[in-house]
C-alpha cells in the first residue's frame, strides 16, 4: 500500500505497463527479492512489447526513471526487467 | 486516441495520475488545463497543460526535469498520440519549460553571433525533439543561417552554420 513514507513499486510498474498496453489483462509483474536490491519483472503480450520499450527504448527508460525516483524514498534499489 | 477530443484527453491524463502518482509514493498535486493561455512569444501551442507541484517537485525538476519528461512520455504514449501530435500535450512544474524556452531562445541567439563572428559551425549539446525545434524555430528568423539537426536517438543535436559555408563545403578550395 502507498503511505507516507513511499509507494509501491510492484503497483506502480503495472498501472504504468497497462496504461500503455493494449491488453492490460496480460500484463504482470512480479518482484524477486535481493539483499540489496529488488528485481521486478514484466511481463506483457507479445504484441505489446513495442509500446513498453518504445522507440530506442524510451519509454522504458522513462519507466525506469519513474521507478528510479519513487524508489529513493524506500532506500533500497529497485530494477526493471522486461522480459520478452 | 488521437487529440480531438481535448475533454476525453485530459480525464484520460488525470485518471492515469490518479493511479500513478499514489502508487509511487510521490507528494504532487497537479492541475490539467485544456487550451492553456501561452505567451505570445512561445513556438508551441499545447492543447493539454498538466502542472505538476508540491513538496516532490525538486525531484520532478532533477536532472534537466528527467521525471518530468518520464510523466509526459508515458501519458503520450498511452493517449496513443502519433508523434507530430507530441507537442500538444505539455507537462510543467514549477514554471520550468517556459524557463527552458527563454534559456534556449538566448542560447540560440549567441550562437548565431558565434557562427557569424567565427564562421565555424556550432553544435549545441543533445537536446528532445521538442527542445530542438525551440532552437530550429529561434533561428528561422536568421536568413544567413542554417539549422539542421545530427546524431541519432537521445544524442540528437542541433548544428547551426553559415549558410554559404554549406554550399562552399562542395567545391575544392
Amino acid at each position: 500500500m502507498a503511505n507516507e513514507q513511499g509507494g509501491d513499486m510492484r503497483l506502480l510498474v503495472e498501472e504504468i505497463a497497462k496504461a500503455l498496453v493494449d491488453e492490460p489483462e496480460q500484463v504482470q509483474v512480479s518482484a524477486v527479492d535481493g539483499e540489496q536490491t529488488t528485481v521486478l519483472e514484466l511481463r506483457v503480450a507479445p504484441n505489446d512489447l513495442g509500446k513498453v520499450i518504445g522507440k530506442q527504448g524510451r519509454t522504458a527508460r522513462s519507466i525506469r526513471t519513474i521507478l528510479g525516483a519513487a524508489s529513493m524514498k524506500l532506500k533500497k534499489r529497485y530494477t526493471l526487467e522486461i522480459l520478452e | 486516441m488521437p487529440l480531438d477530443d481535448k475533454v476525453a484527453a485530459a480525464k484520460h491524463i488525470d485518471a492515469l495520475l490518479k493511479r500513478l502518482i499514489p502508487a509511487g509514493g510521490f507528494q504532487l498535486k497537479w492541475r490539467i488545463t485544456v487550451d492553456p493561455a501561452v505567451p505570445e512569444n512561445s513556438p508551441e501551442r499545447p492543447a493539454i497543460l498538466v502542472e505538476l507541484g508540491g513538496p516532490d517537485s525538486p525531484a520532478v525538476l532533477a536532472q534537466n526535469a528527467e521525471l518530468l519528461r518520464s510523466f509526459e512520455t508515458v501519458a503520450l504514449k498511452s493517449l496513443r498520440l502519433e508523434s507530430e501530435e507530441h507537442d500538444l500535450v505539455i507537462f510543467d512544474c514549477r514554471n520550468y519549460r517556459s524557463g527552458r524556452l527563454e534559456e534556449l531562445t538566448q542560447a540560440a541567439g549567441h550562437a548565431a553571433e558565434r557562427v557569424r563572428r567565427t564562421g565555424q559551425p556550432y553544435s549545441f549539446s543533445p537536446m528532445s525533439a521538442r527542445e530542438r525545434r525551440i532552437v530550429h524555430l529561434a533561428l528561422k528568423a536568421h536568413g544567413d543561417l542554417f539549422t539542421q539537426s545530427e546524431g541519432e536517438g537521445m544524442r540528437r543535436y542541433v548544428v547551426v552554420s553559415l549558410k554559404e559555408e554549406e554550399s562552399r563545403g562542395n567545391s575544392a578550395r
